[in-house]
């Protein structure tokens, strides 16, 4: 039961990385290899404010989220400069930096060592050790972003981005000032992907530099294209599929050191075969749409 | 005198990379990150015909760069051409982005598979020779750095001569500047990028097996060296061969430098903050060739 109460967590975590990409990546189209840098500032910001200054988590989610926030508003001035392809290797290289920085910069970080005990939350003096506890305040967070991320989208500043996504010269030629809400998005998807840091440090109360590394970029990614690009639903489902699907594999009867590899490749092979049709998402891979 | 070594042994290493690496690039204009999978494959190919089957060295590498190219064309072919082939004029999946996206699920499948078959740990080539250093200028160079170094130079100016005094090589640089005119006048486009893919995949396979064998292996390590080399080639300009040059000597110099000066754990920080410099100050790179992809 604690198991699965686990699996449900790491659902709830990757649903808000894969919401929040899906901000940048999906509505706007700023595809970004960068964003486990960001959720790795989001979790070391709180850690160390936590073990060194003894913050409550109610107090560094706010400053987890303007720090990851301020450092994606430096980024994307430079990133932004870049589109397309050369922006997912831009962002790629600064995801290696940061990692870099996470890994190296020992006085801050404490390098490959770790930052270990870090508190659990204190909600109102009440200690959220259980799990069921923590994941509803998981459910809580994942619900307001879910909430907020569809509001966005369906606002006038969301179909600005859409547009920009679609055609951005010619949103430009509407008077839409496309740089600014480039960055707008850019810095807001990096904002919420401190959220999830955050949770995530004080649930380990253990985070190391190894679980922010262009691998889990690449995982955070290809869950939103696998969901589909701009839409909440499928980034949720597809969080769910790749997240369980190592337990199904282990169900099945593969050793755990063969089902993290299969894993992985199962995820490669759908996000070729979702680009090779060039559809958006699973979902519609399987939903015919007569051509007009 | 050792660093200097180090960086001409280093530059040579990303040189031929990065040729592996554009002569792809030019023809198809889009990165092929599987790439990395290829330079990683090379050297784990050697490492199996020589232990599973105990094939003499020189043939095992011959055996594993072709199967390395193989794996290379099938990219190609399975993959990249239905991609063109469906998407053909059609607005927003014939875009770069799509084969940047594609290319990097190829290499998680690729480098998972490697990860499968021969594990995580690190792995050594077991050369025949004992490697002694021998002393150059009071520096210290092992045989395979030597190696290294003319195997580099000698592709290098080999693939150079190939690109612009055979007809292949001269259809490449047609289908690079303009693939649809090509198509009119009756080069098939679609035999030249496959040409392409088995000439840059042969390269890097050469790449991978020379640095696992300087070094050792994991099944990553194809990725940071490829990083290296397009970082290489952005820097020097995409679409001159003599910029690679001075793209893989600065990229070299600049992670010799911060090692020597600083810590080595820096160096692929470094070599990122050149990336990011070149891409907000001199976005087209040493030849100064226009891009669309950058706002100048």
């Amino acid at each position: 039961m604690e198991y699965i109460l686990h699996l449900f967590i790491l659902i709830a975590f990757y649903t808000l990385l894969s919401q929040s990409l899906n901000l940048s990546a999906g509505f706007t189209g700023l595809i970004s290899l960068a964003h486990a840098g960001f959720y790795g500032i989001g979790a070391y910001t709180t850690a160390i404010l936590s073990t060194q200054f003894g913050f409550s988590f109610w107090l560094s989610i706010p400053l987890a989220m303007l720090i990851s926030g301020a450092i994606a508003f430096i980024v994307s001035l430079i990133a932004l400069r870049t589109v397309e392809d050369y922006f997912i290797i831009c962002t790629l290289g600064i995801q290696v930096i940061l990692f870099s920085i996470m890994n190296n910069w020992i006085d801050l970080t404490r390098g490959p060592l770790g930052i270990p005990g870090i508190s659990s939350i204190k909600f109102f003096g009440l200690s959220l050790d259980s799990k069921i506890l923590f994941l509803t305040l998981s459910l809580f967070f994942v619900a307001i972003i879910w909430f907020l991320l569809r509001n966005i989208s369906k606002s006038g500043f969301g179909k600005t981005l859409t547009a920009i996504s679609e055609d951005e010269i010619y949103t430009q030629s509407i008077g839409k000032n496309v740089y600014l809400s480039k960055t707008v998005s850019f810095t807001l998807s990096a904002m919420f992907a401190a959220i999830p840091g955050t949770l995530y440090a004080h649930y380990i109360s253990y985070i190391d530099p190894t679980s922010f590394t262009v691998n889990e970029s690449i995982f955070i990614l290809s869950i939103v294209i696998i969901g589909g690009l701009g839409n909440l639903t499928g980034s949720f489902l597809a969080a769910a599929f790749l997240v369980l699907l190592p337990e199904a594999l282990r169900f099945v009867g593969m050793p755990d050191s063969i089902a993290a590899n299969m894993r992985q490749i199962i995820y490669g092979l759908i996000l070729v075969i979702v680009m090779m049709t060039g559809k958006n998402g699973v979902k519609e891979l399987f939903t015919f749409k007569p051509k007009l | 005198m050792e660093i200097f070594i180090l960086i001409i042994y280093s530059t040579l290493v990303y040189l031929l990379i990065a040729l592996s690496f554009s002569v792809i690039y030019f023809p198809t204009k889009f990165f092929h990150l599987a790439h990395a999978a290829i330079i990683t494959s090379g050297a784990y190919f050697v490492f199996y015909f020589e232990n599973k089957f105990s094939i003499p060295f020189p043939l095992a590498v011959a055996l594993a760069i072709t199967a390395a190219t193989l794996i290379g064309i099938l990219c190609e072919v399975l993959v990249y051409r239905q991609m063109r082939h469906q998407f053909h004029e059609s607005s927003r999946m014939n875009s770069p982005l799509a084969y940047l996206i594609a290319s990097i699920g190829l290499y998680v499948v690729l480098q998972n598979c490697i990860s499968l078959f021969f594990g995580n740990d690190t792995k050594i080539i077991n050369t025949a020779e004992v490697t002694v250093g021998n002393q150059i200028f009071g520096a210290y160079i092992t045989t395979i750095q030597i190696i290294t170094v003319f195997v580099s130079i000698t592709l290098f100016v080999a693939v150079n001569l190939f690109l612009h005094y055979t007809a292949t090589g001269k259809s490449i640089r047609a289908v690079a500047s303009n693939s649809e005119l090509c198509n009119i006048y009756g080069i098939s486009s679609n035999k030249i990028i496959l040409i392409a893919f088995g000439i840059g995949s042969a390269l890097a396979a050469t790449a991978g097996i020379l640095s696992a064998m300087d070094t050792n292996m994991t099944p990553t390590f194809g990725f940071n060296l490829l990083l290296y080399g397009v970082v290489a080639m952005i820097i020097g300009g995409v679409g001159s061969t003599r910029g690679l040059i001075a793209g893989s000597l600065l990229v070299a110099t600049t992670q010799h430098l911060a090692a020597y000066y600083i810590d080595t754990k820096w160096m692929d920080a470094v070599t990122y903050i050149i990336l990011i410099l070149f891409l907000i100050w001199k976005p087209l790179g040493f030849s100064g060739k226009r891009l669309k992809k950058v706002e100048v």
